[in-house]
């Protein structure tokens, strides 16, 4: 079956219910990563999930928030007991003791001893503490590359997606390079650039949707990469319909609650 | 999702004060179990704390995940127990109370917008049509099961589903496009 026959039945197979050759052939597809029919069975699944909400309404018990809430707060909880414990200790007697002059020599020398073994251990501590700072880093450096991946493969699949809609971001800066768009009802707003200047650190490039009515709704914020590219998708929260432009503006680190400056780019919707 | 990631509790709080409600209502309806559903809920977002890196934004909006997640685990309750039923022939006593089933005032606009889409658009369908979809989405059962539970042919059940399947899919195309 090609990819126009399959995509009959992507939202039976989001609901569990396509069996047999027909399951078969669609999950060849998505094993080999087709750009039609991966698409087109996520969007079937956000479909599907929405069914959900046919569900009679039900509030749940009160008390369920705080069962979860207990349940991940235990490390915090250990932590915290820890520390009562640890202030709760007996102190020593402040009340000195009288001892022969053998057991203060005897006392020194394990003194020493313990001063010795502490700063050792300080030395490995701190070793330990370095080899720890490095793995995460790698750790963080690791699931950021991945992170990207998985952004540049939903770009991509926006891209291709016959649902999507193409908008041309033009700069108000003819020096500037264009910014495209690709509207998917679904999946999101993938956004791609080349070419874009180094963005001043503290500084930030947001999107905003303008609505018909109403003021404009900030989507996100980026900055280009080392190599001067743009490749993000932000979530769409509002109809199409209901949307006169998409805009970029530049705004100070973190973003503004609303625009502070003449956008950038702008790309007409409706 | 980020303030998750970071371990963040006030960010799952949050969470569940936006989907607890409708993720228990789900899970509820497919158990018709309160205390099962209570414990597959809590369940569901636990997971949702532990699992917050295989899930990240730019795969897609958190809600379908969530009820996807939260359907899942409700299916795999109601299997587990028609399993026990078969072997035992046993009957739960704990059976859903009608106060707890009400309605949501203070629910979120855009999700009641499609809540009363979705139900409109049941409510449209032929009454065996709908049933099929409801066998499918809410007990877990495939077009054959459907088929010997309805008594229908198989080949009209898999009419109804896909038929209502794609109305589904434009009347949701419709709004948000």
């Amino acid at each position: 079956m090609n990819c126009e026959q399959l995509a009959a039945l992507y939202e039976e197979y989001a609901l569990g219910v396509l069996e047999g050759e027909e399951r078969a052939e669609l999950e060849a597809h998505l094993a080999r990563a087709c750009p039609t029919c991966t698409p087109g069975v996520a969007q079937a699944r956000w479909v599907v999930a929405q069914l959900a909400l046919a569900a009679p309404d039900a509030q749940p018990p009160a008390s369920l928030r705080g069962k979860i809430m207990d349940a991940v707060k235990p490390s915090a909880d250990a932590d915290a007991a820890r520390t009562v414990v640890a202030i709760e200790k007996p102190k020593p007697s402040a009340q000195r003791a009288m001892f022969p002059a053998w057991a203060w020599i005897a006392a020194a020398a394990l003194a020493l001893v313990t001063g010795y073994t502490i700063r050792q251990m300080n030395t490995q501590n701190d070793q330990l503490a370095l080899l720890r700072k490095e793995m995460k880093l790698a750790s963080a450096q690791n699931q950021a590359l991945q992170n990207q991946l998985d952004t540049d493969r939903m770009v991509a699949s926006i891209m291709l997606s016959p649902d999507s809609m193409p908008l041309k971001l033009m700069p108000t800066d003819k020096n500037m390079p264009m910014v495209h768009a690709y509207w998917h009802p679904h999946m999101g707003v993938a956004i791609t650039a080349d070419q874009m200047p180094a963005w001043p650190s503290a500084r930030t490039l947001q999107l905003w949707f303008v609505p018909k009515t109403g003021k404009p709704v900030s989507i996100a914020i980026f900055h280009p990469d080392a190599a001067g590219q743009i490749a993000l998708v932000a979530p769409v929260n509002m109809p199409r319909n209901e949307i006169a432009a998409l805009a970029v503006t530049d705004e100070p680190a973190g973003g503004s609650p609303q625009p502070t400056t003449t956008p950038a780019w702008v790309a007409q919707v409706n | 999702m980020e303030r998750i990631l970071q371990q963040d509790s006030t960010a799952l709080e949050t969470l569940y004060d936006r989907y607890g409600r409708p993720v228990y209502s789900l899970v509820l309806r497919i158990s018709q179990h309160p205390a099962s559903a209570e414990e597959i809920v809590q369940d569901v977002f636990l997971q949702l704390w532990r699992s917050a890196d295989r899930f990240q934004i730019s795969r897609g909006p958190l809600e379908p995940w969530l009820f996807t997640m939260a359907r899942n685990r409700a299916l795999d309750f109601l299997r587990l127990k028609r399993e026990k039923q078969r072997r035992r022939e046993d009957s739960d006593s704990d059976i859903l109370p009608a106060a707890v089933v009400r309605p949501d005032p203070e629910g979120d606009i855009d999700r009641s917008r499609r809540a009363e889409k979705i139900r409109a658009l049941l409510s449209s369908l032929p009454e065996t049509q709908r049933r099929a979809i409801e066998l499918a989405f809410f007990e877990g059962l495939s077009h054959s099961e459907i088929a010997a539970a309805t008594g229908e042919a198989l080949g009209t059940v898999k009419s109804w589903i896909r038929g209502g399947l794609l109305r589904l899919r434009e009347s949701l195309g419709e709004a948000s496009s």
